[in-house]
């Protein structure tokens, strides 16, 4: 079984682009929720979305290239490029079959999708092309970083909802422990903020509607908490066997060591705390380590009625007592909801925390809740003291369905 | 309101709730409570607020959907909307 290590880091965000960006603005505890301005709301109930504003496609691909790829390709290719720019590896090291990609998405190429369907549904009106389904087949993204980093190994995508950059994650971990591949490139992407996703959310009722302002909607773990707020982004890791990593001196921000994956088995929308606490056991023991050994929880914290609910039940389940002394936080509630991205962007923000020894606030929190009584960082950033090492920590994420992916990471001290 | 517009409310939400939940008419009963006695979850909930909006043109709102326990609730729910409006 071999150690593996993440020794790169590609984020696209609604605080921002690029690790060092987003991170400065996470642990300044920065919103990135706005109103939408991209399409016509009038007819929703919710106006405000995470849009990744800062992101410039024309940065990363020329126009030709553009028009063959939907906006969640767009995103997973260049979080891809920082995060093996960052790693320090050149296309020789990744132009091999021991380096393969797998990437979770939830929505996969829904604007492209959204656009043929318009075209079909309008008789001839709107465009149609010939690249229609490359655009939107949900491997496209995983497929179109094979293309242009070469990478000729296992390459998969993963769709389990809410949890799929975490599963996809986790697989990768897994894929090169068991020595089925040295390197990986891991994450996940998603482009939801569609028109027609957002009145979709609509009838479910369970985007928050507290519009005014936009950066103060999504309120986790907060008793006036009324749903997520929907988001888009891409967060990219490069894993990679850690004697690898070690022998060409990379960059280690940390160590990936366990991982969690269950199915709740109960039903397709609401979560359950038996499903939850069992992926965070089953990631405990994946990882070698004990509760007791865990510093921090990254929580999935959608800000809905029924997660923050659960989710705190099935961490009491698993830490019992000292569930009261773990610092848990909520970036959700300043980057909003991304979906397939979300397990990936918050699996590197527990990273980040390791590797910085400062944990983001959970923004937004008003009034206290009976049944979310834990430690939710909620006065800002948490800069850990020299004396108490965040050491390791866990990252949550639970998906409809009740697909629930927990990951657990470690400082990497030799 | 008169007896006739009415019927034609009840009416409506029942040929609904048959259609969502995939019941029989003849299941229906003012006091037919929808998850206990036809099985609903708070999808179906959901779903057949939808329905309602969509049929009678009205906005019903997300505190309005716990309290449509029974078929019998639903009819009321739906003439203090239109009345409302």
């Amino acid at each position: 079984m071999r150690r593996v290590a993440v020794t790169g880091i590609g984020l696209i965000t609604p605080v921002g682009c690029g690790r060092e960006a987003v991170w400065s603005a996470l642990a300044a505890g920065r919103s990135g929720i706005v109103r939408i301005e991209e399409f016509d709301t009038s007819s929703l109930r919710t106006n405000i979305a995470g849009v990744c504003r800062d992101f410039r496609p024309l940065d990363f691909f020329d126009e030709r290239e553009m028009a063959r790829l939907d906006r969640v390709s767009q995103m997973a290719i260049a979080a891809t490029g920082m995060a093996t720019r960052e790693a320090g590896l050149a296309n020789g090291q990744l132009d091999s079959y021991d380096v393969g990609v797998i990437l979770g998405t939830g929505f996969g190429g829904q604007g492209s999708i959204e656009e043929y369907c318009g075209a079909f549904f309008s008789n001839g009106k709107g465009r149609r092309s010939a690249l229609a389904i490359p655009k939107s087949m949900y491997n496209a993204s995983s497929s179109n970083i094979a293309i242009r980093f070469k990478t000729r190994g296992p390459n998969l995508t993963v769709t389990t909802a809410c949890s799929s950059g975490a599963n996809a994650i986790g697989q990768a971990f897994h894929l090169i422990r068991y020595g089925h591949a040295d390197r990986m490139i891991a994450g996940g992407a998603d482009a939801p903020v569609t028109p027609v996703v957002m009145d979709a959310w609509k009838d479910m009722r369970v985007l928050s509607t507290k519009n005014d302002p936009p950066e103060r909607a999504c309120k986790p773990f907060s008793a006036n908490r009324d749903g997520f707020v929907l988001a888009e982004g891409a967060g990219i890791v490069v894993l990679e066997a850690l004697d690898l990593a070690v022998e060409r001196g990379a960059r280690i921000y940390a160590e990936i060591i366990g991982y969690g994956s269950t199915a709740d088995a109960s039903h397709i929308t609401f979560p359950d705390p038996d499903g939850e606490a069992n992926a965070i056991w089953r990631a405990l023991k994946d990882a070698g380590i004990t509760a007791a050994e865990i510093d921090h929880i990254n929580a999935h914290g959608t800000a809905t009625k029924l997660n923050d609910q659960s989710e705190t039940e099935a961490i009491k389940r698993v830490f019992g007592s000292r569930a009261h002394e773990i610092p848990i936080n909520s970036i959700k509630s300043m980057i909003g909801h991304s979906m397939g991205a979300a397990g990936a962007i918050e699996f590197i923000a527990t990273t980040l925390a390791i590797d910085s020894q400062i944990i983001p606030p959970t923004i937004n929190y008003e009034e206290a809740d009976p049944q979310c009584d834990l430690d939710y960082i909620t006065e800002g950033a948490r800069r850990i003291s020299s004396n108490s090492r965040l050491r390791t920590a866990m990252s949550n994420s639970f998906g409809f369905g009740g697909n629930n992916a927990v990951l657990v990471v470690r400082a990497y001290q030799g | 309101m008169t007896r006739q517009a009415v019927d034609s409310i009840e009416d409506v939400v029942k040929n609904l709730i048959v259609a969502e939940l995939r019941v029989d008419r003849n299941q229906l009963m003012p006091a037919t409570h929808l998850m206990k006695d036809l099985g609903a979850d708070s999808l179906d909930a959901l779903n057949i607020a939808l329905r309602l909006e969509e049929a009678f043109k009205i906005k019903i709102p997300d505190d309005a959907i716990p309290k449509f326990l029974t078929v019998g609730d639903i009819i009321k729910g739906v003439n203090e909307h239109l009345s409302a409006q």
